[in-house]
């Protein structure tokens, strides 16, 4: 599991383009601060499912009331490098 | 994540390995790009009901735009903000037909909801929600028109776009029956809705937790005797009729009572008048109705759904949630088949934490 921020980023962006079967990006060339909803046109639908798939990943417990607010790669690494700093 | 009953935490990838859970999933994944909005087509209507919501409040004094490009417009218009599926309602959709084929030739999904009496084009490949409230005797006394489902069934004959909404009142349970066998003797199908009553509303036809339980009930043995007839599943009794409205139980996500803008239908949804004007304070899939006591399927289709996340718990609440999804698309999604409900337990919902 990464740990390191850079990593998360990376790894966030893997699971969004999986996810979402985007094509045309890579996780490493994938903009952190892109928003998922205005520019990526993810949904609710589409960002529970990566909730839960982070939430498996990185073992961390996300509120039904925050999974809506996650709507950059960088926004959603810095919230799980929270939880992560929480559960230490 | 830790489940409220048995205390026992399961990954989502634990959920969905099992095989049946994930080929549901998968399925209706794929419908996961619907973003609805209703739409008001005219303010005229051949029945007056008791309880009727468009009648309640003052959409029903907007004016009608019967202009066929301005209609245009608006769809091109909601195309281009990402609107994938409409809702045709209010009052009557049935007298402006060719406003109907407009929306259908720029947004082919979407649903019609009629009372049936006036057959609309099979040009216009929507699926029709056809109301019903009772059997004849019933119709004729709260709707004023007689041998309803018999006319209603005539227009609608061996049309795969058609489907009878049974709309439980508490004087009608007991009629419920002999509707779904009429259905069911001439293959067509039923789901279920629940009375929910306009705000200000004081007449006879609320529900009371004694009249929920019995529609518990009835929905249960008729859902269990005619399974190729009702689209349903124990879930959506569950969320239906439970004694809590929909919005104490999953939070209403519908604008009306939501103030979020971030994402869902917080921010896509709106709801037309016959003006073309919407406002977001009372943008919700059926305006004036009491939020407090609404049971309406059309409201749980769009509120159970988007809580996706509260139910993916444990396997048991996840496969009630896939159960509500796959009746949701097979209600409201022409050529989607309902496949077999994969809990057949009346479970309540999960505990928002």
């Amino acid at each position: 599991m990464p740990t390191d921020t850079t990593q998360i980023i990376t790894r966030i962006a893997e699971i969004i383009i999986n996810e979402l079967k985007l094509e045309d990006v890579t996780p490493e060339t994938f903009e952190a601060d892109l928003d998922l909803v205005d520019e990526v046109g993810i949904d609710s639908m589409d960002l529970a499912t990566i909730a839960l798939v982070i939430r498996d990943e990185f073992g961390i417990r996300i509120d039904e009331d925050d999974y809506p607010k996650l709507t950059t790669v960088r926004i959603i690494a810095e919230y799980i490098s929270n939880k992560l700093a929480e559960n230490e | 994540m830790a489940n409220e009953t048995t205390g026992k935490e399961y990954k989502f990838s634990d959920i969905i390995a099992d095989p049946a859970i994930k080929e549901r999933f998968t399925r209706v994944r794929k419908y996961f790009f619907l973003r609805e909005s209703t739409y008001d087509m005219s303010n005229r209507c051949n029945l007056r009901c008791e309880g009727c919501y468009y009648y309640a409040g003052d959409k029903q004094f907007a004016e009608e735009n019967l202009n066929t490009a301005d209609w245009k417009q608006l769809m091109e218009a909601e195309k281009d903000r990402g609107i994938t599926f409409v809702v045709l309602a209010g009052a009557e959709a049935g007298y402006v037909p060719d406003l109907c084929k407009t929306c259908f030739d720029i947004i082919p999904l979407g649903c019609i909801a009629t009372n049936g009496l006036i057959p609309l084009s099979k040009e216009i490949d929507y699926r029709i929600h056809i109301s019903v409230w009772g059997n004849d005797t019933t119709s004729l006394e709260i709707r004023k028109a007689k041998n309803m489902l018999v006319r209603q069934m005539e227009n609608y004959q061996d049309d795969p776009r058609a489907i009878w909404v049974y709309t439980f009142t508490p004087v009608n349970i007991d009629e419920a029956r002999e509707v779904t066998e009429t259905l069911a003797a001439n293959n067509h199908q039923i789901t279920f809705n629940m009375f929910s009553v306009p705000v200000g509303y004081n007449g006879h036809l609320r529900h009371t937790p004694e009249t929920l339980a019995r529609t518990r009930a009835v929905m249960s043995e008729l859902l269990a005797e005619f399974p190729d007839t009702v689209i349903f599943s124990p879930y959506n009794i569950v969320a239906h009729t439970h004694e809590r409205g929909l919005h104490d139980l999953f939070s209403c996500s519908y604008p009306r009572m939501n103030p979020s803008t971030d994402i869902g239908l917080g921010r896509s949804f709106r709801q037309y008048r016959t003006d073309l004007k919407w406002d977001r304070a009372a943008a919700c899939c059926v305006p004036d109705t009491d939020c407090d006591d609404c049971r309406h399927y059309a409201a749980g289709s769009a509120v159970v759904t988007a809580r996706m996340y509260r139910h993916a718990t444990n396997p048991l609440h996840f496969s009630a949630w896939l159960d509500y999804v796959d009746t949701y698309l097979a209600v409201w999604v022409k050529g989607y088949e309902k496949s077999s409900n994969l809990c057949n337990e009346l479970i309540e919902p999960p505990v928002h934490n």
